[in-house]
């Protein structure tokens, strides 16, 4: 009926209805035909490059992701080999040690004094050498710093990953089709937004066996909340867009839309909520191996280590803290880069 | 207003017994029932069955829990301190953990704003550098490595204050713990609290006021300040439901005897009980603590009133 009453209504113009094919989702619709996108990354990109402490993050997460790969096979030790006669050591570096530091002496607080002791000296390993030291176990600890460090940015990287996708999915789903779906997810996440992320992440590790997957997947359904907030504003924004018009008006499908056209556009502020995500998912898992219910035993994560050192930290306190540095580094480094992001991609921005 | 006020209520303790029923079901699940004595016959468990209740439909079971839940009988603790009612161990503990958290508040608040005033009045200066720094480190590292550090250093080497919570010295060894902990309330406040008076400052009526001739402090004050706190009041809200977390390992360092340090313990040793009370008692905590900013949002500032009513 439809097509028929258009047919007619202009009968001069020449042109019949079976001149025009929907596009539906063909790719093509999506080329972008101008190159202003092209020329926004580049300005995103001297925008970030030109903020000093967004630069040494991203230098400091390099240099530590290279030292989690390539660290704990720079030496002999592997993280679990235990050396009870070695245990206690100081750090110990062998061109350092003529210059009078890391020469693996340590000074040991008593109630009647202190004292200076070189463990190394004490039990004749002339040639043994740890750098950051040995744990109580007499275990390597720059190798288990690394592992750890390993150990804690896979969870990390994984956890802020899988948050994306289910809250990126769930807030444009949100957004697109508003009303009474819009309405009803709307409603659901208020809810489980009103559960403090303590309790949930406890109850699931009652009930689950730890290990990286339990944190992953404690992570995955506390964080993605965030996510999709920003996702489902953006959509907002952006559904009443003539490009978003124009593609409904080719046939589009909505999911076609929705991530082939709509998402390419929100990717800034998508990175920009994953990046401060991951230090929140390092601190939450070094808070779970803290309080124990983090990663089994004998593989570390910084959390561990640190939860492992605080024991000693009084007698030993070289042992707690390469693991402290390296998390601290790591957390401050995501936030500068996120932080340098942020303005680069929306220059209106004010924050400091 | 009172549209808006029913909502968030309405929202409020249906969350509440949405997580009541997580909880409950999760009571359900937990291995061994409450009357595990081989010598106990058919007849005598039955009897114990009806006594408590258990031999009633699970709906009407759920519904004497959430009965129990709020009215405080929590049940005992198995493994902890045998057979002790949960909820006397709890209101031993409360009050201490709500006074330290209290304190980290009130002293992240103030140093925050402080920061933050400083940061924006002397914007692009060193005294704004300096704040800058201090913020990003307090929203970057986390509180119990603060903890360890301050309880190192002032405690251990320095002897300043006392490493360990002590019953007869509260104040004194209720500092290093506050402190610590409201790092991050403390750097968050202060990044807040500069970009909002940045804003605030760029403002029309701030060129009005100052146009009247008003300046120095009541210009800071009465002006920018008093507009500038409206938003602060929300972040305030997630601070202190985060607090609640960081607590639990600070109290553990500093071996408070809190709720935080309970549930640690609750948790390493599978005190099932004591668990899943104290997870109400966070949720129903938490909640009380976000529906309140929200309501007092709503009366401070309309405009978010009206936005949420037509949403």
């Amino acid at each position: 009926m439809a097509d028929i009453a258009n047919e007619n209504k202009y009968p001069d113009d020449g042109y019949s209805q079976d001149l025009f094919v929907l596009k539906e989702d063909a790719a093509d619709i999506t080329i972008d035909e101008n190159f202003a996108s092209q020329s926004f990354w580049k300005e995103v990109r001297a925008q970030f490059l030109k903020k000093k402490s967004a630069v040494f993050g991203l230098i400091a997460i390099i240099i530590i992701t290279l030292l989690a790969i390539f660290g704990p096979g720079m030496n002999s030790y592997s993280y679990s080999d235990q050396d009870l006669s070695q245990k206690n050591l100081a750090p110990r570096v062998a061109w350092l040690e003529g210059l009078g530091i890391f020469d693996g002496s340590e000074t040991i607080s008593t109630t009647s004094g202190s004292k200076t002791t070189n463990g190394y000296e004490d039990s004749g390993l002339s040639d043994v050498y740890y750098w950051f030291g040995s744990d109580t176990f007499g275990r390597d600890i720059w190798t288990r710093t690394w592992s750890g460090a390993r150990v804690s940015l896979i969870i990390a990287v994984a956890a802020a990953l899988i948050d994306m996708i289910i809250g990126m999915s769930y807030g444009l789903i949100s957004g697109f089709f508003g009303g009474k779906v819009d309405m009803v997810m709307q409603r659901i996440l208020e809810v489980s937004n009103g559960i403090p992320r303590l309790v949930i992440v406890t109850l699931l590790l009652l009930v689950l066996s730890p290990g990286i997957l339990t944190i992953v997947f404690a992570l995955m359904l506390t964080e993605w909340i965030g996510m999709s907030r920003i996702a489902r504003a953006e959509m907002l924004k952006l559904k009443e867009r003539e490009f978003v018009l124009a593609s409904r008006t080719l046939g589009a499908g909505s999911f076609f839309i929705i991530f082939k056209e709509v998402l390419p556009n929100i990717i800034g502020p998508i990175i920009t909520q994953v990046m401060f995500s991951i230090p929140t998912a390092i601190f939450t898992e070094a808070f779970l191996s803290f309080v124990g219910l983090g990663i089994p035993v004998p593989q570390c994560s910084l959390g561990s280590l640190i939860s492992e050192g605080f024991n000693s930290f009084t007698t030993h306190p070289y042992q707690i803290v390469p693991p402290i540095i390296v998390m601290a580094l790591l957390m401050l480094s995501f936030n500068l880069v996120a932080d340098g992001l942020r303005e680069a991609l929306d220059p209106k921005f004010k924050e400091m | 207003m009172r549209k808006y006020v029913l909502k968030r209520v309405l929202t409020a303790v249906f969350t509440l017994l949405v997580i009541l029923l997580v909880l409950f079901i999760l009571m359900q699940l937990m291995p061994g029932s409450p009357f595990n004595d081989e010598k106990l016959t058919d007849d005598q468990l039955q009897l114990l069955y009806e006594k408590y209740g258990l031999d009633k439909p699970i709906i009407v079971q759920f519904f004497n829990y959430v009965k129990n839940m709020f009215t405080g009988d929590f049940g005992v603790s198995y493994k902890i301190s045998k057979n002790t009612p949960i909820a006397q161990l709890i209101a031993s503990r409360l009050p201490i953990s709500i006074g330290i958290g209290f304190m980290a508040v009130f002293i992240g608040a103030l140093i925050g704003l402080i920061l933050g005033i400083v940061a924006a009045i002397w914007h692009d200066t060193i005294l704004d550098t300096i704040a800058t720094i201090i913020s990003v480190i307090g929203v970057s590292v986390p509180s119990y490595v603060f903890a360890l550090a301050l309880s190192f250093e002032f405690g251990f080497t320095l002897g300043w204050f006392p490493m360990l919570y002590s019953n007869s010295a509260q104040l004194s060894s209720s500092i290093l713990p506050s402190v610590s902990l409201s790092m991050f309330t403390m750097a968050s406040i202060a990044r807040f609290t500069r970009s909002e008076m940045m804003e605030v400052m760029d403002s029309e009526y701030m060129l009005l006021a100052e146009s009247k001739g008003l300046s120095g402090r009541a210009l800071i004050l009465r002006h920018a300040l008093r507009n500038a706190l409206i938003p602060i009041v929300t972040v305030l809200a997630p601070l202190i439901v985060d607090l609640m977390t960081g607590s639990l390992v600070v109290e553990k360092i500093f071996s408070i005897p809190g709720v935080g340090s309970l549930l640690v313990n609750a948790i390493q040793s599978n005190d099932y009980n004591v668990v899943i009370s104290l997870s109400f008692i966070y949720s129903a905590m938490y909640i009380v603590i976000m529906l309140v900013v929200d309501i007092l949002y709503g009366i401070i500032d309309p405009r978010i009133r009206l936005a949420k009513e037509d949403g």
